[in-house]
């Protein structure tokens, strides 16, 4: 029992951040129709300044990493993505393919082939007791960031101007350039949400691992754009179900798969994708067949 | 469009246009590896890599190109025939010790290498043509997503599975010397001969009608998955071929090196020659890479005279990368924008089915 409940939470908190990747992915893919191969070298970016400078305290480290997980992001949007408005969705997903390929090796180039390692917030590394049961003290404060992040998020999409123009133009952006949303002004927003999101994503993969390589962030976003297709990348709360689940099943996979087998969980994660797809091309969350805009 | 007259005005050319197509290929192919290989043993290395490239870029041609569909699988085809060779032509003896828990058929089994070959595209093959009836139905990105998760499935298996091959993280090593680079240009020709002479038969020509007008095709009674399925599990089996040629030219085989940077770099080349066409795939492998040996050689140096060039070591990708990003910005249709090389290269004569070129 208490066996059960501990896999849960951490397939809970393993959900919670792959939702958190797939909704850095789908934000984007909303706007401008872009599945963003390159997130994973956004939170590879923030994971490295989170390392690099976690000596000079979590105050400053984090709000670091969270600026240049932003500015990139934002500097991938001016330098490469628009200006390529007028090609399709496989078009653009193999140019964030081509980006990721690169900046893997820009990486490379600076920070060299070897991991860097620092202990990030080891604090959280422990378990805690919860009457009677113990849990990670990371997949509790998981749960718990991505809980505060995605209220923040539904309040300001709901709440304030901008937000509510972004969720516009989300759903439907020719006609929300129709009705005066600015073009430019909302891609840019989505970018830097997206920023924000790999940001944290960054920060609990690095308390886990507490090292940082130059393709560490490339496993989580295919991870993560397999959940956000399957769950609907058209849709908001699609990407961040679909990435929920595909996170929350390769935990607990990973926990209850006979030991000889946990090496193939990704494999059986794949296998359910296909199934999903085929049933559901255009995502679980979509209703009735969709229409899958290309 | 009135093409009917100008077939009759000059017949042979419209005969000649097509096989032209082809010689030109051939004889650009042949040409570039012969010059580069003029110049020493580490050009020639390189030259047979970039023939095993040709390969697996033309698999890609064949289904992306003529389907419309992107695949990220293919390189799980060509680690499929990979697989295969380097299972078949290792020394038994050098198996045993190097991989202890095959299954006892595979320990024991044995083939020359040109039949382990074939024997590796046959499953390459198969494997496209069991999968292919769940993967056609798809289109644009959910296809993208689930053939790359197809060629995660696989590069998982074989890198965990060891009753088919190394224990984790290990390679198989020990695949015999056999390929040089004019034996890898014999297998590059027939994959371009192939490849032409495939684009010409019912499967590609409805194929391709269905990747121009969806809809319209269906309402002619083409059935687009069965075509796709077809063409798919063709394009595996050359896909399969490319995969044996790699471990015979590469001589250690795994599984970290059949994924997704291959798919990348492979793919980079498709659509930096343009996927519509079978030049664009040739023209895009030769041109990448041509600039990939360039920089590799620049990143050791170059003489040139009495200066000596050279770059940092690990900017060779980097400025790959950029290649692809500029092109797919500046020009998405690629460097021969679909068409292919007609004699005398004045007229363009798409292939029925090509979109027409003054869009």
């Amino acid at each position: 029992m208490n066996q059960l409940i501990q896999s849960l939470v951490d397939a809970i908190s393993a959900g919670a951040v792959l939702g958190l990747a797939a909704l850095a992915i789908g934000l984007v893919f909303g706007v401008i129709r872009l599945a963003n191969f390159a997130t994973g070298e956004i939170i590879t970016a923030a994971a490295y300044s989170l390392i690099l400078t976690w000596d000079l305290g979590w105050y400053i480290s984090i709000p670091i990493s969270i600026i240049v997980a932003v500015l990139i992001s934002l500097l991938m949007e001016l330098a490469v993505f628009s200006r390529m408005r007028n090609h399709g969705p496989a078009t653009l997903l193999i140019a964030s393919f081509g980006l990721s390929f690169l900046l893997q090796r820009v990486y490379e180039l600076i920070f060299g082939n070897n991991v860097r390692t620092a202990p990030i917030a080891s604090g959280l590394a422990q378990s805690v007791d919860i009457g009677g049961i113990r849990v990670q003290m990371l997949s509790v404060t998981t749960i718990v960031l991505a809980a505060v992040l995605l209220i923040a998020l539904q309040l300001f999409l709901t709440k304030t101007s901008l937000g509510l123009q972004l969720k516009a133009a989300a759903a439907d952006f020719k006609t929300a350039r129709l009705v005066g949303i600015p073009a430019g002004r909302v891609i840019g927003l989505s970018f830097a949400l997206s920023g924000i999101l790999a940001a944290a994503v960054a920060f609990v993969l690095t308390v886990q691992s507490g090292a940082v390589g130059p393709s560490f962030g490339v496993r989580i976003t295919i991870l993560a754009l397999v959940g956000a297709v399957i769950g609907g990348i058209d849709k908001i709360s699609g990407s961040l179900a679909g990435g929920f689940l595909v996170g929350f099943a390769t935990s607990m996979l990973a926990s209850w798969l006979p030991q000889e087998m946990t090496n193939f969980k990704d494999a059986f994660v794949f296998v359910l994708v296909i199934a999903v797809l085929l049933f559901k091309p255009s995502g679980l969350l979509i209703k009735g067949r969709g229409v899958v805009r290309t | 469009m009135s093409t009917s007259s100008a077939v009759d005005k000059s017949s042979l050319r419209w005969r000649l246009g097509p096989l032209w197509s082809l010689v030109s290929l051939l004889l650009i192919v042949t040409a570039a590896t012969f010059i580069t290989a003029s110049f020493g043993k580490s050009l020639q290395v390189q030259v047979q890599y970039a023939l095993v490239s040709l390969v697996i870029v033309v698999a890609l041609q064949i289904f992306i190109g003529t389907s419309g569909v992107l695949s990220f699988g293919h390189v799980a085809f060509v680690a499929m025939g990979a697989w295969t060779v380097g299972l078949l032509t290792i020394d038994p003896v050098l198996k045993e010790n190097l991989l202890p828990d095959l299954f006892p058929f595979l320990m024991h089994a044995q083939a020359p290498w040109i039949l382990a070959v074939f024997i590796g595209a046959v499953i390459g093959g198969l494997l496209a043509l069991i999968v292919a009836p769940v993967l056609m139905r798809l289109n644009g990105l959910q296809a993208g997503i689930a053939t790359f998760a197809l060629l995660g499935v696989v590069n998982l298996v074989l890198t965990y599975w060891s009753s088919i091959g190394p224990r984790s993280g290990q390679s198989m090593v020990g695949i015999p010397e056999v390929l040089d680079y004019k034996l890898a240009l014999v297998f590059a020709l027939s994959a371009i001969i192939f490849a032409w002479l495939f684009q010409r038969t019912r499967p590609s020509r409805l194929l391709r009608a269905a990747r121009e007008d969806g809809i319209a095709a269906a309402a002619s009674g083409i059935n687009i998955v069965t075509q796709r399925v077809i063409v798919f599990a063709v394009s595996g089996a050359v896909a399969g071929v490319a995969g044996g040629l790699f471990a015979l030219t590469n001589r250690v085989v795994q599984s970290s090196q059949l994924y997704i940077d291959l798919t990348f770099l492979t793919l980079a080349m498709l659509v930096l020659g343009g996927t519509l066409s079978l030049s664009g795939a040739v023209v895009g492998t030769l041109v990448f890479s041509a600039i990939d040996v360039f920089l590799t050689n620049l990143q050791s140096g170059i003489d040139i005279g009495s200066v000596s060039l050279s770059i940092p070591q690990g900017t060779r990708p980097i400025i790959l990368g950029l290649i692809l990003v500029l092109m797919l910005i500046f020009r998405a249709t690629g460097l021969t924008g679909g068409r292919e090389f007609v004699w005398p290269f004045r007229t363009v004569r798409p292939l029925p089915g090509n979109p027409p070129t003054n869009e």
